[in-house]
């Protein structure tokens, strides 16, 4: 039971330090800055914002012709 | 954006085409393991399937296969789940997760043989694990069912797949960490300290009386909550908007969305056991922290919201958005009842009926595993570089799987609520009570028909893009149409 105790004491203690490490990261690094332009960062120039990537199979060459 | 050519000129197609073969590269390195990982996890629906009609029936027929041991409901139930569970749920999460790591990290998958040798391991743990609960070797704690040996393989095997997601985010190229990710390393963080924390605790070294039980819930809830709702949400917060074309309507809110989630979801175990033998203020708090759910719940659905306003037209175009959205609204309608039903009112009627097994249905069916199926359609043609060969068949599995699944639980919710009702009432027999039940159960076995007939024509859809049949034609998002291949 006690060897149960320390040894969840002591995962309780590394994974608290390792969230508030993230959290440390994130603001330190800029994480929470600019937030816009990490909301436009999954898009590219080949892929860009205003283009939708996907459709049915039977409309493909349907909607290639209107994009 | 991301490579040297596209800075000289941001909108010309010359940085167009280096963008899709950047992407494109990146696709084919996902493929081996992605596609691993999606096929075990369909046949692993298709087998959970068939233990869901199984258990479904016997409620109704209960000498149905009843004198064959293996197949009796206690054991066909939790093989069911675990099936469910670790067999179809984790395995698509884990393949979806390593596309989108791939895909936000903005490099090549590498280290893929980590990852083929996880899945390797995984579906045997899953496959022992199953097989053991059919033959009796049940650990006989809700969610974790599986012995030792078959949990210690899926423990290996989860450690690779968490070693690999930090030397990928490692070798990443610079730039915004999305929210995608931040989920995804949610996940990969927490599921580890749940498994390892509950079998150390309930198997290795057992905790005594009805800590037992507060950890299991701990457990049971927390893998809901920790691992397969921040996958989802990972592949939400990256599908709706790259398929739309639009960034997220507000990238704070989900920021938001993320912490507050980290920050209230693990307290919520103990709404479980509302009225049990355990601490007051135990339950207490989980019922203020299930409440406190609502934050990261709203400020989602506010932003999916926005973010396809306008937009509901593609719809009706694109079938990874039409189950995504699907699954994203039963995440906002799932959440709302679960917070509800952790009042001790409401749960005071709904504890032990089948209004709970609706709940656990809208959550686990249609919020994750729509989400999932939403994700698959999305990913699979890219990495096999194949159209799905037939629109009919996924028109099929959309209106079986939704139709399916909004049956079970309307009917569980509405058989749930009258068995709650009559059970407070101490004058109605408790066999009177039982009968009642019986119409809904038809139903959810007639549900469970539905959800096993798209599965098939999921599957079937599945075969056949691996095997390329049908007409070539160009993938949606490959290439654009200006491309000129070199």
């Amino acid at each position: 039971m006690t060897f149960t105790l320390v040894a969840l004491f002591i995962v309780v203690v590394a994974f608290t330090a390792i969230a508030i490490g993230a959290f440390g990261w994130a603001a330190k690094t800029g994480q929470f800055h600019g937030l816009e332009a990490g909301a436009r960062s999954i898009f590219d120039t080949d892929e860009p914002i205003g283009r939708p990537t996907d459709h049915f199979p039977e409309r493909g060459r349907k909607s290639k012709a209107s994009v | 954006m991301t490579s040297p050519s596209s800075s000289s000129s941001p909108k010309g197609p010359k940085a167009a085409l280096a963008d899709a073969l950047d992407r494109a590269a990146i696709d084919a390195s996902c493929r081996l393991p992605v596609l691993l990982f999606f096929g075990s996890a369909i046949a692993w629906l298709l087998v959970g399937s068939v233990f869901a009609l199984l258990a479904a029936i016997k409620l109704t027929t209960p000498e149905f296969l009843a004198d064959h041991a293996w197949l009796t409901f206690g054991r066909v139930r939790p093989a069911h789940l675990n099936a469910v569970a670790y067999g179809w749920s984790s395995t698509a999460a884990i393949g979806v997760a390593i596309w989108l790591m791939a895909r936000l990290c903005r490099v090549p998958l590498r280290h893929a043989r980590i990852l083929v040798a996880a899945a390797v391991l995984w579906n045997l743990g899953v496959a022992i694990g199953v097989t053991a609960i059919l033959a009796g070797a049940s650990n006989a704690i809700e969610w974790l069912e599986f012995p030792t040996y078959a949990a210690f393989i899926l423990f290996v095997s989860y450690a690779f797949i968490a070693v690999w997601a930090v030397l990928m985010f490692r070798e990443r190229r610079p730039g915004h960490v999305y929210v995608s990710q931040w989920y995804i390393f949610g996940a990969f963080f927490w599921f580890p300290w749940l498994y390892s924390v509950v079998n150390s605790m309930l198997v290795f070294w057992p905790v005594q009386g009805s800590v037992q039980a507060i950890i299991n819930w701990w457990f049971g809830h927390n893998v809901l909550g920790l691992w397969f709702t921040p996958i989802a949400l990972a592949s939400t917060y990256y599908m709706i908007p790259k398929i739309l074309g639009k960034p997220i309507h507000s990238y704070y809110l989900s920021i938001l969305g993320f912490w507050s989630l980290a920050l209230f979801y693990s307290w919520n175990g103990g709404h479980h056991l509302l009225g049990g033998p355990i601490p007051a203020w135990l339950q207490s708090a989980s019922i203020v922290a299930s409440v406190m759910m609502l934050i990261p719940v709203i400020t989602t659905a506010i932003n999916f919201h926005m973010t396809m306003r306008g937009s509901f037209a593609l719809l009706r175009t694109s079938p990874a958005l039409r189950f995504t959205v699907f699954g994203a609204m039963c995440y906002t309608v799932v959440s709302a009842q679960g917070s509800s039903m952790a009042l001790r009112s409401l749960n005071k009627l709904t504890h032990f009926t089948h209004y709970t097994i609706g709940h656990a249905h809208l959550g686990m069916y249609a919020f994750f595993t729509m989400t999932m199926f939403g994700a698959m359609y999305y990913i699979t043609p890219r990495l096999v570089r194949w159209e799905w060969p037939s629109a009919f068949l996924i028109k099929a599995h959309f209106w079986l799987a939704s139709t399916g699944i909004l049956l079970m639980v309307v009917s569980l919710t509405l058989g749930g609520l009258i068995q709650g009702i009559e059970l407070e009432n101490p004058k109605v027999p408790f066999l009177t009570i039982v009968a009642h039940t019986i119409p809904w159960l038809h139903a959810r076995s007639w549900s469970g028909a539905l959800l096993t007939t798209g599965h098939l024509a999921f599957a079937l859809s599945f075969v056949l893009i691996l095997l390329r049949t049908g007409k070539q034609r160009e993938g949606p998002t490959l290439f654009t149409k200006e491309r000129s291949f070199p």
